[in-house]
Formats: C-alpha cells, structure tokens, sequence
C-alpha cells in the first residue's frame, strides 16, 4: 500500500511538471504576439520595449522558461501582465467564488442523482427510471451554455424571478464571508447557475447509483433483509442503499475535478466572477502569469481528485489487490 | 468625388500629387503583371465574436467586388492575428479594422500624421498600408506644429483632399455609438462626440430620478477592468474608468475642444512656451491640497519612468517649471499642436506625497508593477472598492470644480453583451460605458423605461489597402473600389442603421477639422466598371485583368 501511494505521488508530480512546461509552450504558440495583446499595439516602439522589459518578455525564452518553474516551485507565480497585482492573490479570490458555486452545484448534484439512483434501482423499469434516464441523459448532452441560456431566457428574462448574472447585487459587498454566504442576495444569484451545473452533472452519480443498487439488490443479504420482514424503505436505505453508495463515493471526486474544468461556461454564461472566468480574461488577453498559474491549479486539482480517488477506492473496498 | 465642388486650387494640388503619387507605395508605376487576371484577394478581418459587423460587412464587400469580376473574399481570423499580420508584418491583401472613436483622436493629428505620414510605416506604426506622398507628409508635419487653431485647421482639411483623391484606404461608415440607459433611473446624460453616453461628461452631469433606487448609477460593461495604475494603463478603455479618480490638466469636451479641467487658464506665451493656472482650492482624495508641485511631480515623473501612453508626446515637453503656487511654464522642445488635447488632457495627475515613494518603498523595481491598489486621485469621484470581473464603485466629491450630480458610479462586468442587454432590461443596470451591439437596440427600445440610441462618432470602419503590392499599387483599382462598397447597405442592414455612410477620415461631426468637400459615393457597380474599362482594365470569362 504504501509503495504504491509513493509511487502514484511521484506519477503525479511528473504528470504537473509536464503540464507545467505544456503550458508555457502552449501559450507561447498561440496565435499573434503576445505583446500585441497585452501591450497595444497603437504604442510606439519605444513604449513597447518599455513595457516588454517590464514584464520580463524582453528575456531568451530558456531564461523565461527557468524563471518560470522556479517561481512554480517557490510559489512565487509573479505578477499579472494587466493589472500589475500579484498572481497568487487573484487567483485565491477567484477559487473561492469557484468554490462556493461548484460546492452548492455539486451538492445538489449528489443529492438528487443518489436519491433518485436509489429509486430508480429499486423500482427497476419503473416509470420514474424511465423518465428519469431520457431526461438526464438529455441534460448531460446539451452543452451547459445552452441549459444556462435556456434557464436564463425563461426563469430570468420572461418570468423576472432571478438575476440575470453576477454573485450579488450591484453594490451589494460580501462584509464577511459566512455572513454573505447566507445573505439572500447572494442565494437567490445562486440559483441559475446551480441548477446548470446539477443538470449537466446529474446523469452520473444517478446512473451509477442506479447501476449500483441493482448490483447490491441481486445480493444475498439484501435478500436476507428481506426474508426478516424488514420495511421495504428500510432495506432500500439501510441495506442496499448504503452498500451502493461506495461507487458514486469513488466517481465523485473524479466529477469534481472535472466540474471545477466545466465551470469556464457556466461563470461566462452567468458572469461569475470565478476562476473559469479568469482563466478567459487572461487567455484571450495573453496575460501568460494569470493564465499559466490558473490553468495549472486546475490541472493540479484534477491530478489530486484523481490521485485521491484511486487511493480512497482501495482503501475503501478491501477486495481491490494493488499489483504487485 | 464631386470635382466641381472642390475649390481650384485645391483641385490642381490634388492632380499635382496624384501626378507624383506615382510612387506611391513605393513601386515603379507599373507594378503589376500587364494583360493578366488581377490576383484573387483576401479581406482580414476580425471574427463575429470579436464584432459581428466585421465579417458581415467583409462578405457584403466581397460579393459587390466580384460582381465587377475582382475576387476578393472575406477571411476573418482572431483580432489578434491580424494585428500581428497588418500592423507588424505588413502581411495582407486588404485589412477591415474599426478605428474607434477615442478622444484622443478627436485631434486630428493621429489620423492625418500617423495613419498616412510616410514615416509611420514601420512594423507597428499606423501607416500599415505603406502610404507616401510627398505634398500629404508635408502637410501632415506642419499640422503638428502649428500652434494656430485657425491655420492648423486649414492644413488638415487641405491633406483630406489629398488623402481622398489617393485613397490609401476607405472610410466605409462612421458607426455610432449605439449605448443604452434607463430613462426612468436617469436623466441629463450630456453625450460627447465617439464616447456616447459612457464619456466623463456623462459621468458628471447624469443624475438619479429621486425615489427610483440607490444614488449610485450601476454602469455596465463586457469588457473586464484591466487596471488602476495611471502610469501603466495604456488603452482607452482603461482611461475611461482612470480619468473618474484622476484629473488632467484639460479635458475634450463634449463637442471634442480640449477645456481647461483641473488648470483654470492656460496662456500661450510663444510657439513652445505655455503658462497654465491651476484652479484653487483642489484637493487630494486624502485631503491634501493639491500644488502646481504635484503638476510638475506628473510629468516629470511619467517621462522619467517612460509611461508607455506618452512616451512620444512627453519628449516634446522639454521643461516643466514651477512659477507660484498654482502656476507652471511648460517649454516645449518644438511646437506641439496636440498638446492641450492628446498630452494635457489624457495624462493624469498624481499625488506627489504618495508616488515619489514608488518603486522605492514598495515591494516591485518599476512603477509599471505597481498595482495601485488604493488610487488617490483628485477626481470628480474617490475610489471605493474593485472586486475583480464583478464591479467597481466610486463616489462623488461633492467640492469637485466638476461635481458629479448623482451618489456615485458601480461599474460592472458582464458576460456578453446580452447580458448586459437583458440586465439593463430588468433594471439591473441603469447604463452603458461602451457599445451595446446595434442589433440589440431595437429590443432594448421595446422596453419601457430603457432607451437604445446612436450617438455619432469619429471613429470608423476603415478598409486598408496593402499599397505596397498588385493590385492595390494601381490607383484604378481603388478608385473604382470606392464604387464598389455598399457603404449605404452596409449602414442600413449591419449596422441597424446606427451610422452614417463614409467619406473622409476626419468625420463630419469633428466638424472644425472635418472638410465638408470631400465626400464618398455611393455604390455604383457600372460607374466603377467605367473607370476601369477607361483605364485599359478588361474583362475574360467575367474576370477582371490588367491593361495590357
């Protein structure tokens, strides 16, 4: 076990180096001048070498590179090329509005998808599984920018019954955090972009809930509960349902990850001032600090949730043998 | 062009050029391959979702241009690119770009000297389309030293004509300023000419209908604040939010004069020597007054550390003098005549007693780093606070010689501009700072207590020509291009009618500097036909050719 937790670590850590360098590389080989972008091109000559010394792009491209993974290791990710504040302190307050969106979305997501995913296993080919299935399935399929749109034009735009974007009212200034948390302003803003977020994720954790508990219900003692003349909802809950939690348990922090990648359309969509949103601000802007560093907490966060799944899956289920 | 209305001597000075524009763009006259099809031509230009005008009206170009048998086809790539392709490589065929109507370039010295001064083409000048012509360069030089009005003006509207009858480019339309606001939140929005309803002067004079919400006016924008720094902000987005919290010395006023704002008079004493007065009793946001000393720290301080802005106009300023305590003599190293409106009016005053500590007392090694976090202005508004890609709010000084009459400004971002559309629909947002897409106005008027309107603009959409190569080195071919262009349909149909056809490139609402006579056709496929039949030019299979 613990030979293999090192060696998933030292797999993980070259999978971020590699990032790490694909990004500076990608970056550098997107169209157009970087210095077109950031520094205007309507400048003079002078002013651009000006500018182009300041950020350091006046350098060889080896030194930028060395540069760059030291300040990467020493946490030291520089300053952005646009708004001269430090990289490091965007992107904390960008996480955190990411956060609260993506754990309020995820939330749902979890607890609608494993109640419904119990019932529809045991009520197998039953109405609700039916309905159920098509309906989720279609949800995952539509891009989240249209089932955010779609949410926008209808609850939004016609019926007047949520804002149209943004974490909180014009004006309106989180004092403290819990405290904004559970401001009203800030829970009626939520809502759109959660329920964007839990349509297009749904499918998964029900699915597999669903898939789950059909497994778990063919089971012997599920049969044994039974024969003690136990209250269906009892066994569905305490003895099947519980069983069959272990593997939405082990997808959700793979969902995670990749959610925290998804949230790029629905903060564009909803005007969320999050990380997603960073993240297109600073690439369509060439500000290679912001973007290199946001792009790379991403990747980090999927390499850890994938990290973390793998571990917790053998440490959870005793049947699973680690090769030798 | 209407020849008859132009005056003679005029008329000769223009043929004279065009006579020895024979080498403009640098080529032999004759510079393309005789009796041959006219090479196929593509049209760069920026992609819809960059602004969905550009590659409409590309495609309305090309079709008109191949029904005289000249390929041309539409190619639109990310902004960027093209910026790189035209504006450094010199690489294209023809290049559609919007030059907005900024302040700055309400003078007119950025679109007569830097767009077609023959010294501006070098990779990243103005001059990308490689335009030189002897008469044109002189003009454009002495416009910039001229320092009277009168005479200066007289110059400008000489090397219109000049630059009209070469057409280096053409001036397609003059797009509004298609903005939106809330009636029943706002009122007294004064406009100022290609900044519409989101210039300073709006910002002053607007005010709150009493009893129709918080004092503040929630401003909307899609395009994300990008900084605070006075000394490193470098586009005229970025200059619409500074110039709130900072005051210049003058400002363009609404009908584009430069007026004086933080100097009470200015004094011309000889061509490069000017007294400026402060007015009295200006203060800092942290209440400490504000000195013809800070004026001077200004300038001396952005020449020192090279602010990318003004690198240019402050070589012209030789000296800054302290004369009393709210006077200053500026010496001019030569005459400047965009002084009071490209230098005195864009760049910002700072508080000496907080940036003669920077970079040295804080934690970067050139003020560019400098994230200015807490700006300390002297403008008609304080900072409040900037949560980044959400909003930032500002609030009125009320003993501000320019006090703003509503509470204050929230500026906020949206995501698209149907976002912005649908939150000034719901009342979530009382106005617009930049463009809200013209295609959008009619459904934002469908709403009662929002208005949608065009206001006019310098600005325009501009089709270069690459005059360094076939075809565009022959002066047929972009002769007959100014009958080609749908210019009215373009107007009418991509543009919803907010605009108004093209002509010269200083627009007829900068009307001082604008020269009424010279005007664009419109489309005329069997005159353009005309012109080039005449010219030898001869038509294949359909397919237009060269003289032989």
């Amino acid at each position: 076990m613990r030979e293999y937790i090192i060696r998933r670590l030292a797999y993980s850590a070259f999978t971020i180096f590699a990032i790490a360098t694909i990004l500076f590389v990608m970056f550098r080989m997107m169209p157009g001048d970087p210095t077109a972008q950031v520094i205007s091109p309507a400048l003079d000559q002078v002013a651009q070498d000006r500018m182009r010394h300041a950020f350091g792009l006046d350098q060889p491209i080896y030194v930028q590179y060395l540069l760059y993974l030291k300040n990467l290791v020493t946490l030291e990710w520089g300053r952005s090329f646009t708004s001269s504040e430090k990289v490091f302190d965007i992107l904390v307050y960008r996480f955190w509005n990411t956060m609260l969106l993506m754990m309020a979305g995820l939330l749902l997501t979890f607890a609608i998808g494993i109640s419904l995913g119990m019932v529809m296993g045991w009520r197998r080919g039953g109405k609700l599984d039916l309905v159920a299935t098509v309906v989720s399935l279609i949800m995952q399929s539509a891009p989240p920018f249209i089932t955010g749109i779609l949410l926008l034009i209808v609850l939004s735009y016609r019926l007047d019954l949520f804002p149209t974007g943004g974490m909180s009212s014009p004006g309106n200034r989180p004092g403290d955090l819990l405290h904004f948390m559970f401001s009203a302003d800030f829970l009626h803003h939520l809502v759109l972009p959660t329920l964007t977020i839990t349509a297009y994720y749904l499918a998964t954790p029900m699915l597999i809930m669903r898939d789950s508990m059909l497994e778990v219900l063919g089971s012997d003692y599920v049969e044994f509960a039974r024969a003690k003349g136990l209250a269906p909802h009892k066994v569905m809950i305490r003895h099947a349902a519980r069983n069959a939690l272990l593997a939405v348990v082990t997808i959700s922090s793979i969902l995670l990850g990749f959610a925290i990648g998804g949230q790029v359309i629905v903060e564009t969509v909803f005007s969320w001032p999050g990380m997603g949103q960073a993240m297109v601000e600073a690439a369509s802007r060439h500000d290679y600090p912001v973007a290199q560093a946001s792009f790379l907490v991403l990747a980090v966060i999927v390499i850890v949730m994938n990290l973390i799944a793998d571990i917790s899956y053998c440490w959870l289920d005793p049947r699973i043998k680690l090769g030798a | 062009m209407n020849i008859s209305r132009i005056k003679r001597r005029q008329f000769l000075k223009a043929s004279a050029a065009i006579a020895g524009s024979a080498v403009v763009g640098g080529l032999p006259s004759k510079g393309w391959a005789a009796g041959k099809p006219v090479e196929a031509q593509k049209l760069l230009t920026a992609t819809a979702q960059f602004d969905p005008v550009r590659p409409e009206t590309a495609r309305l170009i090309s079709q008109a241009a191949k029904q005289v048998g000249f390929d041309i086809e539409a190619t639109p790539e990310d902004y960027n690119l093209g910026i790189q392709k035209v504006i450094k490589e010199h690489d294209y065929d023809l290049f559609l770009v919007r030059l907005t109507g900024q302040s700055v370039r309400i003078d007119p010295d950025v679109f007569i000297y830097k767009v077609h001064d023959s010294a501006n083409y070098r990779a990243g000048g103005f001059n990308w389309t490689g335009y030189k012509n002897a008469d044109v360069d002189k003009l454009a030089v002495a416009q910039q030293i001229e320092m009277d009005p009168v005479k200066r003006q007289a110059l400008v509207r000489q090397a219109q004509v000049l630059i009209d009858a070469d057409q280096p480019e053409n001036v397609v339309v003059y797009p509004d300023m298609t903005n939106a606001y809330r009636s029943d939140r706002i009122t007294d929005l004064t406009p100022q000419m290609g900044e519409g309803i989101g210039s300073l002067w709006t910002d002053v004079s607007m005010k709150v209908i009493p009893g129709s919400g918080s004092g503040y006016v929630r401003t909307g924008a899609t395009v994300a604040l990008k900084s605070l720094s006075p000394i490193a902000v470098n586009d005229a987005n970025e200059f619409k939010e500074l110039r709130m919290i900072y005051d210049s010395l003058f400002q363009v006023d609404p009908t584009g004069k430069p007026v004086p704002w933080a100097a009470e008079s200015y004094k011309q004493v000889d061509a490069t020597t000017i007294d400026v007065t402060l007015r009295s009793g200006m203060k800092w946001h942290d209440g400490e007054p504000m000195t013809a000393n800070d004026v001077k720290f200004s300038f001396d301080y952005q020449k020192k550390w090279k602010a990318p802005f003004f690198v240019s106009s402050l070589a012209k300023v030789a000296s800054v003098d302290v004369t009393g305590p709210l006077s200053l003599r500026f010496k001019l190293s030569e005459p400047y005549a965009p002084l009071l409106a490209n230098l005195f009016s864009a760049l910002m005053l700072i508080p000496e007693h907080i940036w003669k500590d920077i970079p040295e007392k804080v934690d970067v090694d050139d003020p560019l780093n400098y994230p200015n976090l807490k700006p300390v202005g002297s403008g008609p508004f304080k900072f409040d606070y900037w949560d980044r890609g959400k909003e930032m709010k500002v609030t009125a000084v009320p003993n501000h010689p320019f006090a703003p009459k509503c509470q204050g400004i929230i500026r906020i971002v949206y995501g698209s501009h149907d976002a912005m559309a649908a939150a000034i629909e719901q009342g979530e947002c009382d106005r617009t700072r930049y463009i809200l897409k013209p295609d959008l106005m009619q459904q934002v008027n469908k709403v009662k207590g929002c208005v949608g309107k065009g206001y006019p603009s310098h600005g325009f959409y501009d089709l270069s020509y690459n005059l360094m190569k076939p075809p565009f080195n022959n002066k047929t071919i972009r002769e007959a291009m100014q009958y080609i262009i749908p210019r009215d349909l373009i107007r009418d149909v991509v543009l919803s009618g907010f605009a108004h056809s093209g002509g010269s490139v200083i627009a007829p609402i900068n009307a001082f500097w604008h020269n009424p006579e010279v005007k664009a056709p419109s489309q005329d496929l069997e005159k353009a036909k005309k012109i080039l039949a005449a010219a030898g030019f001869t038509w294949e299979a359909g397919k237009l050719h060269y003289p032989a």
